[in-house]
């Protein structure tokens, strides 16, 4: 097997008009009002993948801890705002509590595999660190915003039953509980799923891009294992968080449910 | 006096925002009456007794005592809500009747107690064979107002918060339904604050009337 990649030079790579060129066409086609949308994401797609790759470049040769550490809880607040912004059934929601979960959940998994199961030297090196750290990341705000939106969503429906439990003497957390279940499952349960179908739907990005690095898919198999099993962990542990953190603000200080949750969602 | 309240004020409406003021209290064995037309303000009253909204001033007291002593969870197991529309939860008639025993507040003190739930549903004509076993969901409108006074008699509070608990129920089942709140309300250290349009209060024993204007 060849291990060396296959580069793409810049001619190589303007070919991609080609692709974008075919969505284009469908989505002037069928007047899908995408045409805007998709040449600016394509813009931003080689604007900011360039500059990532040249800001790692930077980031894997100066090798420093708190260069390493500042990236990553960087990109939990990048991750957090996109999560904060994806919930449409909850309104003015702080980024700082997703900051947190996320932060939480992506430290504590990210840490298990670096240091524990993948042990690079030093255990902070970043060429492992980084990536790794930002798959959880993009995995955990898919999943957080998931659960924070149900949380939101089942409560708004549910508002009856839960006045109905605080009526009956229970705490908010005891009127909560099933909806709070409801909602971490709802985070939780996109990345079960896929536990269950990978490889036979599709290879995984990471998998993916190993195998065209050259690496042995027998090693590539490993990593991928570790990957799921390390995402789940943090989606799990950032989906709890956030909604541990959270279904108190749906509540005033008397122990009922806030006005805004009894009101159409605005 | 086992219930006060003192110059309850709280705000109803929208862009015409209308301010409601209002005092009330009822001793034990005795039902306040709150009247007046729709959209008066008699369900938000009894929500705010309740503790499940804010008002914007006022003070209630259950025997003597502020509502600011007693946290939330506690006061609303005492001074119980039955709301317009009844409430019910996935599962059957008996799961109903036995949900409100895993809260806080009453699991300890009280437990579900099968046989006092049946004598209820008894007087409240609720006593056709296989009832207890029916889906909850499945219930008439009216079998549903009786299930929930049953639940709330259970739950056994100082206060029934009852918003206009007869308003599904026929002639019979009515009676029914006044002579269950009457008999109720013959233990000592009971009363309750009932929403009613109609002139159903013939039936109760001891009561007076708080108006609300619109
Ligand atoms: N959150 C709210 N925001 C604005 N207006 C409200 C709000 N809640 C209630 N209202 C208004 O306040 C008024 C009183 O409502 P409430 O439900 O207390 O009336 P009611 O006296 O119980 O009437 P009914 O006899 O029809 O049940 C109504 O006009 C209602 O539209
Ligand atoms: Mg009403």
């Amino acid at each position: 097997m060849d291990s060396s990649i296959i580069p793409i030079s810049n001619l190589q790579l303007a070919f991609t008009v080609l692709l974008v060129l075919i969505a284009g066409g469908i989505s002037s086609f069928l007047r899908l009002g995408l045409l805007g949308a998709l040449v600016w994401g394509t813009v931003r797609t080689f604007v900011q993948l360039t500059l990532v790759g040249y800001a790692l470049v930077y980031i894997f040769r100066s090798n420093n801890f708190w260069l390493v550490v500042a990236v990553i809880t960087l990109m939990c607040y990048v991750a957090a705002k996109t999560a904060v912004k994806r919930t449409p059934n909850v309104p003015d929601y702080p980024t700082v509590l997703a900051f947190l979960s996320l932060l939480a959940s992506t430290y504590l998994a990210g840490s298990i595999v670096t240091v524990l199961i993948i042990s690079p030297d030093p255990w902070y090196s970043a060429r492992i660190v980084v990536p790794i750290f930002g798959m959880i990341l993009g995995n955990t705000m898919n999943g957080i915003a998931l659960s924070l939106d149900r949380l939101y969503s089942e409560v708004r429906s549910r508002a009856a039953e839960i006045e109905a439990r605080l009526t009956f003497g229970a705490t908010p957390w005891e009127a909560v509980r099933s909806t709070v279940r409801e909602a971490v499952r709802a985070g939780m349960t996109p990345t079960i799923n896929s536990l269950m179908v990978v490889g036979l739907v599709s290879l995984p990005g990471m998998m993916t891009g190993q195998i065209l690095g050259g690496a042995d898919p027998r090693d590539a198999v490993r990593y991928q294992i570790v990957v799921m099993l390390m995402i789940t962990a943090a989606v799990a542990t950032g989906c709890l968080i956030l909604v541990g953190l959270s279904y108190q603000k749906l509540f005033n200080r008397d122990g009922a449910l806030q006005s805004f949750v009894l009101q159409s969602r605005k | 006096m086992l219930f006060n309240f003192n110059n309850l004020r709280y705000s109803l409406g929208m862009e015409r925002k209308r301010e409601v003021a209002v005092s009330g209290s009822v001793a034990g064995g005795e039902v306040l009456v709150v009247r007046g037309p729709s959209g008066a303000g008699k369900s938000t009253l009894l929500r705010i007794l309740a503790r499940l909204q804010p008002c914007i001033g006022g003070e209630a007291f259950l025997k003597g005592r502020s509502w600011r002593e007693i946290p939330g969870t506690e006061w609303r197991s005492e001074v119980h809500y039955v709301a317009q529309k009844p409430v019910l939860f996935d599962g059957t008639v008996a799961d109903n009747l036995a949900l409100p025993f895993e809260s806080r507040m009453l699991r300890g003190k009280k437990t579900f107690d099968l046989e006092r739930a049946k004598v209820y549903l008894e007087k409240l004509l609720l006593s056709q064979p296989g009832f207890l076993r029916q889906d909850a969901r499945t219930l008439s409108g009216g079998e549903a107002a009786r299930l929930v006074f049953a639940r709330a008699l259970l739950v056994g509070p100082s206060v029934l918060l009852l918003d206009e608990p007869a308003a599904p129920l026929d002639g019979k089942s009515r009676e029914a339904f006044y002579g269950v709140l009457s008999g109720w309300l013959n233990a000592s250290g009971r009363a309750a604050v009932l929403v009613s349009h109609d002139g159903d209060y013939k039936y109760l024993g001891r009561f007076s009337f708080l108006d609300i204007t619109a």
